[in-house]
């Protein structure tokens, strides 16, 4: 049922940036399909449990699995610093093509 | 040894950032590093085995370097130098040099990952870094350009994390060894990803308007070396996967085709050019044994010829012969066009000859095909008029450039000098030959206007979710 969920919400976020037209549509629904990817790790991290993985004497709980999200975590870091990088680019694009219509953008700037 | 390889792979980012601090050393800064690179990949050749190393235990960055390794980090190593001693007179910023450097650390980094989680840092660290040379003039229709690279990557590499997630939901691993056995989902997610940002068939054709419409040296850095960075993996995973090969190998010959059939009714230059960076990756991935010496000689020819292109009066083929060319810039351009049409003394030969050998008899006929095609269209170039033309004005550090790229096409002859027997020379001279007569005969009498409706933005994208299909298809079969 929760994979079921996070495939959905990658899949409207790829749609969403297929059949947006405004550009920063498409960056939003851009940051919605890599949500649902971090939500996948952050599943397959919790297949075994879902504890806080801490070494300490207690005795063994069923703990998440630390990898996945350490692993998610670097590529959140990233994630989020192209989509600063998309936003600034964009502002600079919109002073002058306000309405920021792909396919208006797309026209203008072809060889 | 292993503290060879770690000094060699920070040091780009470490000079990288302390550029900003010598801002007057930074082009020799910049060269000395890619000086590291040549040196490491020489000693690279000198070892017995392939070095691998982990760090940290079984789940942390595994590395791994050899000889196939070690040809893409020489292309790397002489593709970055070549740049800068071109960039070297025209008065770039620091921040050129900077993004420049640390792009050339990141696919040093791409290079030797032997794990997808490290792979995808390197691709992501590369896809910024191309994106910061691809806007640096700032004018509008550059940052349209890079902000079109960057999301079409940026989603390509979203399905490739997940590939990643799954793979690692199967064997709790993510090196490439845990590919095997792996669920099909998993083989394709990862596969579109490597495919788009590599280039490859129909999901790289994002690259041949990002790579025509770049500054010169930034073109000629994003296809002799960025592109290989996707398809770098693809090799490695094809000789280590048995059921994966044949995969890779038809994307090769698919790709060859493709690319090459848009190449041939071009007008343009540069977007002749850059359609065949997508041809040509074809060769490199048609056969994943050699394709370190196809990339090798690939990288070289093509930086070369998207340099000497950038100084050509005009990019359009029409314009081009109504006005004669300088003669040494046309002997520069006819030298590179042998070599990537396989003329032998040149490097191209070798390696064209090298991965014609190795092909599996049901690609012979594509691959040759696709050699005819490329004899082809750099008829166009080979063929233009050329004279002692008045005043034409060659930037400084034109010339260094293009030297030391035509210098290592012909050095790079002795990795495979048993290329030169009477029937393996025969062969590309009869293509060649094959060649220019259907050029003079009828390709350049041909009007012939492909449509780009598949470049269009949204289509880049939509074609990506087609390749998830065909691939689910092909690994499941």
């Amino acid at each position: 049922m929760l994979y079921a969920c996070v495939y959905a919400t990658i899949l409207l976020g790829f749609f969403g940036i297929l059949l947006k037209e405004n550009l920063v549509m498409k960056i939003i629904a851009m940051d919605v399909m890599s949500t649902g990817v971090i939500a996948l790790f952050v599943l397959v991290a919790a297949r075994g449990g879902t504890y806080t993985p801490i070494l300490s004497g207690a005795p063994s709980i069923a703990y998440a699995d630390p990898v996945p999200q350490a692993v998610i975590l670097t590529a959140i870091v990233i994630g989020f610093s192209i989509q600063a990088l998309m936003l600034v680019a964009v502002m600079k694009l919109a002073r002058d093509n306000p309405t920021l219509e792909t396919r208006a953008i797309e026209e203008e700037y072809r060889p | 040894m292993t503290t060879v390889m770690m000094v060699w792979l920070t040091l780009p980012f470490f000079v990288g950032f302390s550029i900003y601090l010598l801002p007057q050393g930074d082009r020799i800064l910049a060269l000395l590093v890619t000086l590291v690179s040549m040196a490491f990949a020489m000693v690279l050749f000198e070892q017995p085995a392939p070095l691998s190393w982990h760090l940290l235990d079984n789940f942390g960055v595994t590395l791994m370097a050899d000889d196939l390794s070690a040809f893409f980090i020489l292309t790397n190593a002489l593709v970055t130098a070549a740049v800068i001693l071109h960039c070297w007179y025209s008065g770039k910023t620091t921040f050129f040099y900077t993004q420049a450097i640390i792009l050339h650390g990141s696919v040093n980094a791409a290079f030797i990952c032997a794990d997808l989680i490290s792979l995808y840092v390197a691709l992501e660290v590369i896809g910024i870094a191309v994106f910061l040379l691809i806007a640096y003039p700032r004018s509008d229709r550059s940052l349209w350009v890079a902000l079109r690279y960057l999301f079409v990557s940026n989603t390509a590499m979203l399905f490739y994390l997940m590939g990643a997630a799954l793979v690692y939901l199967t064997n709790q691993s993510f090196s490439f060894e845990a590919l095997e056995g792996a669920p099909v989902e998993a083989i394709a997610l990862l596969f579109v990803g490597l495919l788009t940002k590599g280039g490859i068939f129909i999901s790289g054709l994002w690259l041949p308007l990002t790579h025509s419409e770049s500054e010169t040296p930034v073109s000629a850095l994003m296809s002799g070396v960025v592109v290989k960075a996707g398809v770098f993996p693809l090799v490695r995973i094809a000789l280590m996967s048995e059921e994966l090969d044949p995969i890779v190998r038809i994307f090769g010959a698919g790709t060859a085709l493709l690319g090459v059939a848009y190449a041939m009714f071009e007008k343009d230059t540069k977007r002749m050019l850059a359609f065949h960076t997508v041809s040509q990756m074809g060769f490199v991935l048609a056969a994943p044994e050699v394709g370190g010496f196809y990339a090798l000689t690939h990288g070289l020819v093509k930086a070369a010829l998207f340099l000497t292109a950038g100084a050509l009066p005009s990019r359009s083929f029409k314009e081009l012969h109504n006005q004669p060319i300088h003669t040494p810039i046309w002997i520069a351009l006819v030298i590179a066009s042998f070599s990537i049409s396989g003329f032998p003394l040149l490097s191209g030969f070798g390696a064209k000859v090298l991965t014609m050998k190795n092909l599996l008899p049901w690609q012979v006929i594509a691959m040759n095909m696709a050699a005819l095609g490329t004899a082809i269209s750099f008829a166009k170039f080979i063929f233009l008029p050329h004279g002692p033309a008045k005043e034409q004005l060659v930037k400084r550090g034109f010339w260094p450039a293009v030297l030391l790229l035509l210098a290592g096409l012909v050095v790079a002859n002795v990795a495979y000098y048993d290329a030169y027997s009477l029937a393996n020379i025969a062969k590309p001279l009869a293509i060649i030959a094959l060649g220019w007569l259907v050029y003079l005969l009828i390709i350049q009498r041909m009007v012939v206007k492909l449509p780009r409706v598949l470049e269009e933005f949204e289509h880049l994208i939509g074609v990506m979710s087609v390749m998830l299909m065909v691939l689910f298809g092909m690994v499941l079969a």
